[in-house]
């Protein structure tokens, strides 16, 4: 394929030492583990997705393609015979690195992604090659700054979904970066291989939810953080994807064992916003903590990242493609598209369909799509008298408190 | 039936004596390090004061930023409900309050109320302390003048200067390239009262301008902050007579309502 970057002005990478800095990282995520571990139900098995989430699989000789959103499809990955990692950082310290190198006004998200490349043992400095979707500015540029490190390959999103004339440009980018991986991975792509690996990943959408339409049911047989922890752990590290469905099964067989003493009157929520990423649970221990109930989430680091299954309609290798195309482009929430009706009615339907009292938007600071589609989407809910709440933060833990008086405050107008 | 609320803050604490529909007593101290031994102590005042034994109070419910750090109390509510029901029962002689603007030492907030007085929506100041009290008492020991003076001194200034900074911090700064520039010293002083208004003037129209505009809080007593929000909203705002203590009656008023609820059920 040809080059989307021009080599001739390639920068050397800054590497940075900086040891008080990752054992910051360490420590961020120790926390984390701690208050979790105070969660009153825990699932038995929660030990393994920990472990994953917190050292993931021994490497495996075979090739790592790490990847930045939701928009990429892991199968497509796989099917190349190489391990599926998805980079994006949550970790404030992280972001800390990032910002001293590339920018302090850039997202946090953005920042500590970056600033995991800095760090030579981070997994993300171990990736072969990367792929990024042109989902907002500051992924759009970071590319290049990655490809000077690694070879990274840009996915050029459409600006509008559902439509026709972007659906074959989107095809081809598919296509696009299939002939970047083979000519990276040095591997053929082959139909059967991917519709195998589709299949398999289909038992994964299955599984998550199961799991959550269980937790609609009795949000109290798995708290929302283990939740994340569980998906995220088959998304953030390496794992074996069979290994992993099999112990999320035994989560599912626990949950529908779990009976509660008690009725439960603790408000249910339906989150939505950007994504949160372990070690950034804060908004989601302050919500638990609180006395809320997260029943759904439209969060692409959330259950929203698996809940459509791919739909096979044709077995042809571009049909294949196309279906991934459905499912990971034109069914995303992302407000990257101009419009934002699709997150608008996912968010509406997930409020019906989970009873929901109320809505929690996560806006992070400096993303400005995440931010600007708050103003419609709190005046679409509350005119349809759904309580509403944006809670705008960052990576650090410094206004925790300020954001307990709220969200405090916002539960108690529901009861 | 007696009910106390302790409102524990970040710069004074609070504490109300209520007796059914009656304030026996209410206290304001300084807050102290430990908020458990500020919530004591407060509590302890105000029975003092109000002639009563601690042993009559029936139920107490803390509120404020210490409302959990205190291991005191029998039931804990936020600040901002707190003070939505302190403002439904002062009332205001020209009707019902629709709208609550409080400015604390650590954070400033604005509620807005439905007919029903329970709360619509609030907002409040980011994680830093722009737009509170704090940051005018920081001016004033800049410009090396008492809290009251400063006051004062905003309220005679004829010259209208700007203040660009709200940031606690940053306003340092320019207030001394200001005091460098000759400027008067009471013209900074209501330059920093004017850039506080016009920050919290925009979060009562994110919210919701509602009639009665209430202003209450510990800012309240600020003469030159309140005609300031006037000027900024362009409307009058009503001051309730004690509007420091308004969040510690709701929390006193939350206490004796969950008491009335629980001998019923």
């Amino acid at each position: 394929m040809d080059n989307q970057f021009n080599d001739i002005y390639r920068v050397t990478a800054d590497s940075v030492t900086n040891p008080g800095n990752l054992k910051k990282q360490r420590f961020i995520e120790e926390q984390q583990k701690q208050l979790q571990s105070a969660i009153a139900h825990r699932p038995s098995g929660i030990a393994y997705f920990e472990n994953m989430m917190y050292s993931g699989q021994p490497a495996t000789g075979s090739p790592r393609v790490g990847y930045f959103c939701n928009m990429i499809p892991q199968e497509l990955i796989a099917a190349f015979g190489a391990q599926a990692v998805r980079i994006d950082c949550g970790n404030s310290a992280a972001a800390t690195v990032g910002e001293e190198v590339l920018s302090g006004d850039i997202c946090p998200l953005a920042k500590a992604s970056f600033g995991k490349f800095l760090v030579s043992e981070s997994p993300a400095a171990s990736c072969d090659v990367l792929i990024m979707p042109t989902s907002c500015d500051a992924k759009r540029k970071m590319g290049e700054v990655l490809n000077d490190i690694k070879p990274t390959f840009m996915f050029n999103l459409p600006p509008e979904q559902n439509h026709e004339r972007f659906m074959s440009q989107t095809v081809d980018q598919m296509i696009r970066l299939s002939e970047f991986l083979h000519k990276h991975l040095g591997v053929r792509l082959s139909r059967r291989r991917l519709r195998d690996v589709i299949r398999q990943y289909q038992r994964r959408t299955l599984m998550i939810r199961s799991i959550q339409d269980e937790r609609i049911r009795e949000p109290r047989s798995l708290s929302i953080r283990d939740f994340f922890l569980i998906i995220q752990s088959s998304l953030f590290s390496m794992v074996d994807l069979d290994e992993w469905i099999s112990h999320a099964e035994a989560v599912l067989e626990e949950m529908k064992l779990f009976s509660a003493d008690r009725k439960n009157l603790r408000p249910r929520i339906v989150l939505t916003g950007a994504p949160m990423i372990w070690p950034n649970y804060k908004v989601l221990n302050l919500l638990e903590e609180c006395g809320a109930d997260v029943v759904a989430d439209t969060l692409c680091s959330g259950a929203q990242s698996c809940v459509d299954p791919v739909v096979i309609d044709e077995t042809g290798k571009k049909a294949l493609i196309r279906a991934l195309t459905n499912k990971y482009v034109y069914a995303s929430i992302c407000p990257c598209f101009i419009s934002q009706t699709t997150r608008m009615n996912r968010i509406i339907d997930l409020v019906d369909q989970s009873r929901a009292n109320g809505v929690v938007n996560h806006s992070l600071r400096l993303c400005q799509l995440f931010d600007i589609e708050n103003y419609r989407i709190e005046r679409t809910l509350k005119n349809k008298q759904v309580p509403f709440i944006n809670i705008r933060t960052d990576y650090s833990l410094e206004d925790t408190e300020q954001l307990r008086v709220r969200i405090e405050a916002f539960l108690e107008t529901l009861w | 039936m007696i009910t106390a609320g302790v409102d524990i803050g970040s710069t004074t604490s609070k504490a109300v004596l209520l007796n059914a529909d009656t304030i026996l007593a209410q206290v304001v101290i300084p807050s102290g390090t430990v908020p458990q031994d500020t919530a004591r102590l407060v509590f302890d005042q105000c029975c003092e004061s109000a002639g009563i034994s601690k042993s009559h109070v029936e139920a107490v419910a803390t509120t404020g930023y210490g409302r959990r750090l205190a291991q005191f109390g029998d039931m804990v509510i936020t600040e901002i409900k707190a003070c939505g029901l302190g403002a439904v029962f002062t009332g205001s002689p020209d009707g019902s309050i629709g709208t609550i603007i409080d400015v604390g030492g650590q954070d400033t907030k604005v509620i807005t109320l439905n007919e029903n007085g329970s709360i619509d929506d609030f907002a409040m100041n980011d994680k830093c302390a722009a737009g509170t009290g704090r940051f005018l008492e920081m001016l004033a020991v800049k410009l090396e003048m008492d809290y009251n003076a400063f006051v004062e001194s905003a309220l005679s200034s004829n010259t209208m200067i700007h203040m660009n900074s709200t940031c606690a911090v940053f306003a340092e700064s320019e207030v001394i390239s200001l005091l460098a520039r000759n400027v008067d010293k009471c013209d900074i002083a209501a330059a920093a009262h004017y850039a506080i208004a016009e920050r919290i003037g925009s979060m009562v129209r994110r919210v919701g301008c509602k009639d009665v505009v209430c202003f209450a809080g510990g800012g309240a007593r600020n003469r030159a902050l309140v005609s300031a929000i006037e000027e900024v909203l362009d409307r009058s705002v009503y001051i309730p007579e004690f509007p420091q203590t308004m969040v510690a009656l709701g929390a006193a008023l939350a206490a004796r309502d969950r008491l009335v609820k629980g001998d019923q059920s």
